[in-house]
C-alpha cells in the first residue's frame, strides 16, 4: 500500500472540502448554479463527530460537483474504497416536470434507477419554472411535486423539495441546507464507521510481522483527513495524536531500528511546522517511515490543526515538548547527523514555532492562566534558543562576546557539547582565519570588573572545549589525549580555567612561550594526529556549521560578531518580555541583566543602567545577595559613566553592605574609598542617601535612660558600621520619636563634631537638650561625610557585634528614653518650727532635701523680707541632715571607705560663704540631705507689751513672722540649668531648675509677759504678779529683773524696783512660766498732766541668759564678730512695756428696783413703784478728794482691773434729791413726783422711795425711772436694775364700763 | 558516586535563610552562584505552583539540564528548596528550627548547630 502514498498524498493536497455530487436529469444545473453555490459555505452545519455527539461546525464548505464531472467520473472502484474521504458526500437530484404523465411514465423509472444505489445519501430537488402569473402551470407543477413527494419520501424522511425558479420559497434554502447536511452527516458517520473497523483490524494486527504502519497510517490519516475536510478539528487532532502515539510505539521496536533521517541537505532546518516540507515518499522507508522527518510531520499537522481550532497557546506548549523531546531524540542519534545538527535544529524549531505564535489574539477569551502559560512557553522556546545559539557561537569563537554571568553559566556550563562522531578538523586552506581567530584570542582581555573585583570567571563550558575537541578527534588516531593535550596547552582563553588550575605552574610557563610558537604559521600543518589549538577548533567549527546550517539567516547571523550580538539581543529580549507577561519576574529579570550587558559593553550606560537596577531590585527584594554580589558592581559602574552620582554612591553603599564574605577586604576598602572620593571631593551638591543598611544604630541595652522633666542628658547610642575602616562622619544626628505621641515632631540630636566610626560596635555619645516627659524611640540617624548626607532608618540588634545581621526588620523599637513628668525634684524647708529669738542673730536653718535627684552644683539664692537681716559678714554653715535611720545606714556603707567611723566623719560639715547673695552647693551636698544654717537678725523696733490676767494673750503670731526667700538652681549640668517644681516659667526656656521657696521663719521675744494684781493691801500696796512666759524651745536664765513704773506709781519702800537678789539666776524650762511679784503703790499724780500719764508705760527690764540647740530652736545669738567663746555668758536684755492706767471713776449711790407684784399690771390699776436707794460708802472713805470722788484703777495695758470709790455725797446734808420720770400717756402718777429723801451718810443706809402710779395703756410699756439729779450718774449703780419694759395687760371685765351700743 | 546538592530555606518574602551545599562532590568555587540561580529561578515556579495543589512537596517542580529542584512549602510558605536531594530528614530537622518560638520569622538561621545537623543528614542519607 505504501504504493499509494504519492497519490494519497496528490488527493489529500487537491481536496480540502466535502463533495456534493449534482444529478442533473433535467439540465437544470446551469440556470440554477449560481443560486446554489451562493450559499456556500454553509453558514451553519450540525454533524456528528467519531463519538457520534452533535457537533455545530460553522461556515461549513462544501462543492457542488456534476456527476457527469470528470472528477467522479474516471476513478477506480479499488481507489474509491480506499480513498473514500474524497467521494461526494450528497446526491442531489434536480428535476423538472410540467406533465403528470411525463413524470409517470419517463421521470418516475429514471429516478428510481438513479436513487438505487443504496450507498448514496441523495435527495430530490423539483425545480418548478413555472410562471407565477400562470396558474396553470403552477398548478401543475404542485400537482407534480404531490406525486413526487408521494413516490419518493417515506415516513421517516423527506427526500423531496420545490425550487422554484422565479422566486424561490422563503424557507427553501435552509430546507436545502438542512437536507444536504442530512446526507452529509449521514455520510459522513458511515465512512467514520467504516475508517474505524479498517483501523480496529489492522490494530489488532498490529504485533504480526505482515503488519505495515504505511497502511495504518493512510487509513488513520485519511479519517483524520475526513475530519479536517468536515471542519471536525478536534476529532482529527485526535487521530493524529493516535497516530503518533503509535507510531512512536512501532519506530522504537526492537528489531525493527530504521534510519532516522535528517541527513539531508536542509534537514537541519526544522520543519516541525511546515508539513509540505517533504513528499511522504520521500521519507518512507520499508513499511515505516523515517522518525526524523515523520514525527516533524506528524507534528506539522498537529500544529495545523492547532492553529486551526486557534489554540496557538497549544501549539506553542506542544511544540516546546517536542523540541525538548526530538532534541533527546536527536542526541541519541547525534554521531549519525552533521556537527551540530542538533542545536541548529533546536535554533530553528523554537524560532519556527516563535514566529507561529507571534501575535495570538486573546483578547480575553482565554483565562489569565492560559495566557501567563503561554507566555511562560514562549519564554522557554526563547531561552532555549538562546541557550542554543550561545553554544553555537561560543564553537566558533564568539565565547569572548557572552557574558559570563551566571544565567549564561547555570544554562551553558551544564549542556553537554556537541558528541559529533569526529570533531571537525581544520580544511587546508583555512589558515589565515586560524590566525584571524588567534589574534582575536590574543587580544582578547579579560573584562576587568570596576573596583578592581577580581573573580574567577564562570564558566560556559561543560568542560575543556580544547580537551573535548581533541578528544573527539584523537580517538581516530592513536595516542594518550591527555598526553598531548598536558604537553601543549594553548591555554589563552581564561576559560580554559579547569586546566590551568590541574597544570602545575611550570608548565604553565611553558604554554605561553609555546602559545607563541604554536601561533606561526609555519608550524600549521592541519594534520589529524596533532592536537588542534583552540583558534583551529573554532575555525574549524565554523566551517562545520557553514555546512550544517542551510537556514541562511541563522548562519548570517553566526557570521559575525556584531551580527551574533544582535540574534542574541533579539532572542533575550523575547525571552524577557515573555517571561514578564508570563508574571516569571526571576526569569524575565535575570535576562533584562543580560540585556543590560550587552549595552553596557556597547557603551549604552542608560539602558544598562535601567536594565541592572531591575535585576538589583530583584536581587536585593529577596536577598539572594551572592547573586547581588555579582550583577550590582556592573550597576555601580553604569552610574558612575552616567555621573549619577546619588545612583553610584548608594550602589557602593549595597556594595558594603552585602555579606562581608562576598568580597575580600581589599574591595571593600575600595568601596569605601570611591563614597569617601565623591562625598569630600567630586560632588559639588549635597546628595541624601539612605545607608540603613550600612549604618545601624540602636539603643545601649538595659534600661533606657531615664530623666526628669526638662533635664538635659547624655545619650549614648551604640552604632554599627558596615565600612571596612574607619569612617569620618561630619556631623551626625539622630532624632528621638514620641511614643505616645504622634504629631509630636521627632527631635534631632546633634553631634556637630566629628566623629569616627570604626568598622563594627561604635558607643556614639550624644549630648540631649530637655525633652518632654514621654517615651522616646529612637527614630532615624542622619549624619554628613562631605558632600554626603546620609540617613540610615534601621535599628540594629542590641545583639552581639559580630552577627552579621544587620538589620533586623520585626524587631520592636524598645524606647530609649524616658522622660518622667514633673514632680518635685528637691525640696527646701525650715528647719526648725520653733521660734528664734527676735533682734538677736540666730541660725536659721534650711533644709535641702534633694528627691532622689542631684543637686551637683546648685547654687541657692537667699533673699530675706522686710525686718530680717543676714549677716553677711558672718560664715553660713552647712552639714549633713541626719536622721536615725540615715546615719546608721552611713555608719554601714562608709566602713569600707573610711576608716575613723566615727559620726562626726559621717556627718559633712562645711562652711560657707554667702557671695552677693548666693550660695554654691558643696559636692558632698548633691545627693544627700542637708542642712543650711544661715545667721540672720530678726529687727523688730517695737517693744513687747504685756498682757493683764483679764485680757489674756492675743495668739497672734504676725509680728514675729519673717520670711526668707530661697531659690535654688539647680540641674544635671552646670551651664544648662532648669527651673521647674514651685515655679514655672512658661517662658522660660534658659534651662534653670529653680525652686523658689519662701520660707517662713518665727521670730519671738524670750518672753510673754503678763501680769496681774494680786493683791491690793489696805496700805495702797499693790503686789504686782509679772508671770513670765516662755516663747522658746530654750531654758531661759533669769538674772536680773527690774521694773522702770511709770509716772503715778511709785515702788513701795525706797527699792529701785528689783526682787531680791537671792532669787536669782532664775531658770525658766522651755515653755514654761515663771512669775515675779513686784510691790507697788500709786503716787502722786499731776491732774494737768493726765493724757500724759496714760501714755506712759512701765518698762519691765528682765536680763537674761539662753541655752538651747539651733536644731531646736532659739539658742544663744550668733557671735556676730567672730571671737565666740563657748564659755562666756551672753547676758541679753529683754524690755516690755507693762501700762498701769487709772481712769475709772467708782459709785457711791446703788439704786435698785424692787420688784412688781406678781399679780401683774392692769390698766387702771393702781400699782406702787419702790426704788430702794443704798449708800455705798461711807464719809470715812473720802480721804482723797472732798468733793468728787477720784477712782483710780490699776490698768495693765488693756484694761481695768480694780476701782475705788468715793463718795461725793455732802457729810453734813445726808438728804438725796430724787425725781421720777414718766410718760405721761402711759402713766398716771400719784404722790410726789420730786423731792428730798433724807438717806444717812453711814455706808450702807438705805432708803426706798415708792411712787403710786396707775398704767393707762396696755402693752409694753417703759415703766417710769428713778432718776437722782443731784448725783452724777457714774456714781450710781443701779443694782438691781429696773426693767426696760413692762408688760401692762387690758383693764378687768367691769359693769361700769360695760356700756350697751 | 558524586552528586551535586544544595539545600535552601526561603522564607515567605523570598530571602533565603539558610543555605547550605550538601553534595558530595567537590565543591566548586562558582557552583554556589550557579545554584543560587537555579533555585532563584525556581521560585518563579514556585510561586505558580504552590496555590494550585494542596500538596506540600512539589517533587522536581523545575528541572535544569541535569539539576533537580523539589520543593517542600511549608504551611507558613517557607520554602524547603532542594537541589538535587530530597530527604525527609534534613526536612524534619529544618522544620523543627522554624517550629522553635524563638525563632524571629524572617530572621537568618545563623545556628551553626542546625548547620551541623543538616550536614550530618545528607552524608547519611545522600
Amino acid at each position: 500500500m505504501a504504493n499509494y502514498l504519492a497519490q494519497f498524498q496528490t488527493i489529500k493536497n487537491s481536496c480540502d472540502h466535502i463533495v456534493i455530487a449534482v444529478e442533473d436529469v433535467s439540465d437544470l444545473w446551469p440556470n440554477i448554479k449560481s443560486g446554489f453555490e451562493e450559499r456556500v459555505p454553509i453558514k451553519r452545519a450540525s454533524l456528528n463527530n467519531k463519538t457520534r455527539n452533535p457537533v455545530l461546525v460553522e461556515n461549513f464548505p462544501c462543492e457542488f460537483i456534476l456527476t457527469t464531472d470528470s472528477r467522479l467520473r474516471s476513478r477506480f472502484p479499488q481507489e474509491q474504497s480506499l480513498f473514500w474521504f474524497r467521494e461526494p458526500y450528497a446526491t442531489i437530484v434536480l428535476v423538472t416536470c410540467e406533465d403528470l404523465d411525463e413524470f409517470k411514465t419517463i421521470l418516475k423509472p429514471r429516478l428510481k434507477l438513479i436513487v438505487q444505489n443504496d450507498e448514496k445519501e441523495w435527495f430530490i430537488v423539483f425545480v418548478s419554472r413555472a410562471h407565477p402569473s400562470n396558474d396553470n402551470a403552477v398548478k401543475m407543477a404542485k400537482k407534480v411535486y404531490a406525486k413526487l413527494e408521494v413516490d419518493f419520501s417515506t415516513k421517516r424522511r423527506e427526500r423531496c423539495c420545490k425550487y422554484d425558479i422565479h422566486g424561490p420559497e422563503a424557507n427553501f434554502w435552509d430546507d436545502l441546507e438542512s437536507k444536504i447536511m442530512e446526507c452529509v452527516r449521514n455520510t459522513l458517520d458511515r465512512r467514520v464507521q467504516f475508517y474505524e473497523d479498517e483501523i480496529r483490524k489492522l490494530t489488532e494486527q498490529r504485533f504480526m510481522p505482515v503488519w505495515n504502519f504505511c497502511n495504518f497510517f493512510i487509513l488513520k490519516e485519511s479519517l483524520a483527513f475526513m475530519f479536517e475536510m468536515a471542519h471536525l478539528y478536534e476529532d482529527a487532532l485526535r487521530e493524529y495524536d493516535e497516530l503518533e502515539l503509535c507510531y512512536l510505539e512501532t519506530v522504537n521496536m526492537p528489531g525493527k531500528q530504521r534510519e532516522f533521517g535528517g541527513v539531508d541537505h536542509g534537514d537541519d532546518w526544522a520543519a516541525l511546522l511546515n508539513h509540505e516540507n517533504k513528499p511522504l515518499t520521500q521519507i518512507v522507508q520499508d513499511d515505516s517511515f523515517r522518525e526524523f522527518e515523520f514525527r516533524q510531520y506528524l507534528f506539522a499537522y498537529q500544529s495545523k490543526l492547532l492553529f486551526k481550532l486557534n489554540r496557538p497557546f497549544e501549539v506553542a506548549s506542544r511544540g516546546h515538548s517536542f523540541i525538548i523531546g526530538f532534541s533527546k531524540a536527536l542526541t541519541l542519534h547525534e554521531n549519525m547527523l552533521p556537527f551540530c545538527m542538533r542545536e541548529v535544529w533546536v535554533i530553528t524549531a523554537c524560532l519556527a514555532l516563535i514566529n507561529a505564535t507571534a501575535s495570538p489574539n486573546f483578547d480575553g477569551l482565554v483565562a489569565t492562566d492560559i495566557e501567563k502559560e503561554f507566555y511562560r512557553l514562549k519564554g522557554d522556546l526563547y531561552s532555549l534558543c538562546r541557550v542554543k545559539f550561545m553554544r553555537l557561537a561560543y564553537l566558533i569563537g564568539y565565547g569572548a562576546d557572552i557574558e559570563k554571568s551566571p544565567v549564561n553559566s547555570a544554562l551553558l556550563s551544564m549542556l553537554t557539547w556537541p558528541k559529533p562522531p569526529v570533531w571537525p578538523s581544520v580544511p587546508l586552506d583555512a589558515s589565515p582565519e586560524v590566525l584571524e581567530k588567534e589574534k582575536v584570542i590574543l587580544q582578547a582581555t579579560p573584562k576587568i570588573k570596576h573596583f578592581g573585583i577580581q573573580r574567577k570567571p564562570l564558566p560556559l563550558e561543560p568542560s575543556v572545549l580544547l580537551r573535548e575537541a581533541n578528544r573527539r578527534r584523537a580517538s581516530l588516531s592513536a595516542g594518550n589525549v591527555f598526553e598531548v593535550f598536558d604537553g601543549r596547552p594553548a591555554l589563552i582563553d581564561g576559560s580554559a580555567s579547569d586546566a590551568s588550575s590541574r597544570t602545575p605552574p611550570s608548565k604553565k610557563m611553558n604554554a605561553i612561550s609555546m602559545s607563541r610558537t604554536n601561533s606561526s604559521p609555519g608550524t600549521f600543518d592541519g594534520s589529524v594526529d596533532r592536537p588542534m589549538r583552540l583558534a583551529e577548533i573554532y575555525v574549524a567549527a565554523e566551517h562545520a556549521l557553514k555546512h550544517t546550517i542551510s537556514d541562511a539567516d541563522l548562519w548570517k547571523a553566526l557570521s559575525s560578531v556584531v551580527e551574533f550580538e544582535q540574534k542574541y539581543l533579539e532572542l533575550t529580549k523575547g525571552a524577557a518580555d515573555n517571561y514578564h507577561h508570563s508574571w516569571w519576574k526571576r526569569h524575565g529579570v535575570v535576562l533584562d541583566g543580560e540585556i543590560a550587558a550587552v549595552c553596557f559593553r556597547h557603551g549604552n550606560f542608560d539602558l544598562a543602567a535601567k536594565s541592572y537596577e531591575k535585576v538589583c531590585a530583584l536581587y536585593a527584594g529577596e536577598g539572594w545577595q551572592e547573586l547581588l554580589a555579582d550583577v550590582l558592581p556592573n550597576l555601580a559602574e553604569c552610574q558612575k559613566m552616567l555621573n549619577d552620582q546619588a545612583g553610584y554612591l548608594a550602589s557602593c553603599v549595597r556594595l558594603l553592605s552585602l555579606d562581608k564574605g562576598l568580597f575580600s577586604t581589599k574591595e571593600r576598602q575600595a568601596f569605601q574609598a570611591e563614597v569617601l572620593r565623591l562625598a569630600r571631593s567630586e560632588m559639588k551638591d549635597p546628595v541624601p542617601l539612605d545607608v540603613s543598611s550600612l549604618i545601624t544604630f540602636s539603643g545601649n541595652p538595659g534600661p533606657p535612660l531615664e530623666l526628669c522633666d526638662g533635664d538635659p542628658g547624655i545619650l549614648s547610642v551604640t552604632v554599627w558600621s558596615g565600612f571596612p575602616d574607619d569612617i569620618t562622619l561630619d556631623s551626625l544626628s539622630l532624632t528621638l520619636t514620641a511614643t505616645f505621641n504622634a504629631d509630636e515632631g521627632a527631635k534631632a540630636l546633634r553631634s556637630s563634631t566629628a566623629t569616627i566610626l570604626k568598622p563594627g560596635r561604635n558607643t556614639i555619645t550624644l549630648a540631649l537638650p530637655p525633652q518632654r516627659p514621654g517615651s522616646y524611640v529612637l527614630g532615624v540617624l542622619t549624619g554628613q561625610i562631605g558632600q554626603l548626607r546620609f540617613r540610615s532608618h534601621s535599628f540594629s540588634k542590641g545583639g552581639p557585634a559580630d552577627s552579621d545581621d544587620f538589620m533586623s526588620y520585626e524587631k520592636p523599637t524598645r524606647p530609649i528614653l524616658k522622660v518622667f513628668k514633673p514632680r518635685p525634684l528637691v525640696d527646701l524647708a525650715a528647719a526648725i518650727s520653733s521660734a528664734l529669738l527676735i533682734n538677736e542673730t540666730q541660725w536659721v536653718g534650711v533644709i535641702v532635701r534633694p528627691i532622689d535627684y542631684s543637686l551637683k552644683g546648685a547654687v541657692l539664692y537667699i533673699d530675706t523680707g522686710p525686718g530680717l537681716n543676714i549677716e553677711e559678714s558672718h560664715v553660713i554653715e552647712m552639714e549633713t541632715r541626719v536622721n536615725i535611720s540615715q546615719s546608721s545606714a552611713e555608719m554601714t556603707n562608709s566602713n569600707g571607705t573610711q576608716k575613723d567611723c566615727s559620726l562626726a566623719s559621717i556627718k559633712e560639715f562645711q562652711q560657707l560663704k554667702l557671695d552677693n547673695g548666693r550660695i554654691e552647693f558643696p559636692a558632698w551636698a548633691s545627693d544627700t540631705d542637708s542642712v543650711i544654717w544661715i545667721p540672720v537678725r530678726a529687727i523688730s523696733d517695737r517693744l513687747p507689751r504685756g498682757s493683764s490676767s483679764v485680757t489674756p494673750q492675743k495668739q497672734s503670731n504676725l509680728d514675729g513672722m519673717r520670711t526668707i526667700a530661697l531659690k535654688l538652681e539647680f540641674g544635671v549640668s552646670h551651664n544648662q540649668i532648669f527651673e521647674r517644681h514651685l515655679f514655672n516659667h512658661p517662658n522660660l526656656k534658659n534651662h534653670i531648675a529653680l525652686i523658689c521657696r519662701t520660707v517662713a521663719v518665727h521670730f519671738t521675744d524670750p518672753f510673754h509677759v503678763s501680769t496681774r494684781v494680786a493683791d491690793k493691801c489696805n496700805d495702797g500696796t499693790l503686789l504686782l504678779q509679772v508671770i513670765l512666759h516662755s516663747q522658746v524651745k530654750a531654758t531661759l536664765t533669769i538674772y536680773d529683773a527690774w521694773l522702770e513704773l511709770q509716772d503715778g506709781f511709785i515702788h513701795t519702800g525706797q527699792g529701785t524696783g528689783r526682787p531680791t537678789s537671792s532669787f536669782f539666776p532664775l531658770m525658766i524650762s522651755p515653755t514654761s512660766r515663771a512669775g515675779i511679784m513686784f510691790s507697788i503703790r500709786l503716787g502722786k499724780v499731776i491732774d494737768k498732766d493726765e493724757v500724759e500719764a496714760l501714755q506712759t508705760e512701765s518698762i519691765l527690764n528682765i536680763r537674761y541668759g539662753i541655752y538651747g540647740e539651733r536644731t531646736n530652736g532659739a539658742h544663744p545669738p550668733v557671735a556676730v564678730d567672730g571671737i565666740e567663746t563657748e564659755d562666756a555668758r551672753q547676758d541679753l536684755l529683754f524690755k516690755s512695756a507693762i501700762v498701769l492706767q487709772r481712769p475709772v471713776l467708782d459709785p457711791c449711790l446703788a439704786v435698785g428696783f424692787l420688784p412688781l407684784p406678781s399679780t401683774g399690771l392692769r390698766v387702771g390699776q393702781l400699782i406702787t413703784m419702790q426704788w430702794r436707794v443704798e449708800r455705798l460708802k461711807g464719809p470715812e472713805d473720802n480721804g482723797i478728794s472732798e468733793h468728787n470722788c477720784k477712782v483710780f484703777a490699776l490698768v495693765i495695758s488693756v484694761g481695768v482691773v480694780y476701782y475705788l470709790l468715793f463718795l461725793s455725797l455732802s457729810i453734813g446734808t445726808g438728804e438725796v434729791l430724787y425725781e421720777v420720770s414718766a410718760n405721761s400717756e402711759n402713766w398716771m402718777l400719784a404722790g410726789r413726783k420730786r423731792g428730798h429723801a433724807t438717806l444717812s451718810t453711814i455706808q450702807g443706809s438705805r432708803i426706798v422711795i415708792s411712787v403710786l402710779c396707775v398704767p393707762l395703756v396696755a402693752g409694753y410699756v417703759r415703766p417710769p425711772q428713778l432718776g437722782l439729779p443731784n448725783v452724777e450718774e457714774s456714781n450710781i449703780s443701779c443694782n438691781p436694775p429696773g426693767p426696760h419694759l413692762v408688760c401692762v395687760m387690758p383693764p378687768a371685765l367691769s359693769s361700769s364700763f360695760c356700756i350697751p351700743p | 558516586m558524586t552528586t551535586t546538592a544544595c539545600f535552601i530555606i526561603v522564607s515567605r518574602n523570598d530571602i533565603p535563610i539558610y543555605e547550605a551545599e550538601v553534595g558530595s562532590a567537590t565543591k566548586r568555587e562558582d557552583a554556589a552562584q550557579t545554584h543560587q540561580f537555579i533555585l532563584h529561578a525556581a521560585l518563579d515556579i514556585v510561586q505558580d505552583h504552590a496555590w494550585t495543589t494542596s500538596a506540600m512537596y512539589l517533587k522536581a517542580i523545575d528541572r535544569f539540564n541535569d539539576l533537580v529542584v523539589s520543593v517542600y512549602v511549608t504551611a507558613g510558605h517557607i520554602l524547603c528548596v532542594f537541589l538535587n536531594s530530597y530527604t525527609q530528614h534534613i526536612l524534619f530537622g529544618a522544620y523543627i528550627t522554624l517550629l522553635n518560638p524563638l525563632y524571629l520569622p524572617g530572621s537568618r538561621i545563623a545556628s551553626s548547630h542546625f548547620d551541623t545537623k543538616v550536614r550530618a543528614l545528607a552524608r547519611k542519607y545522600l
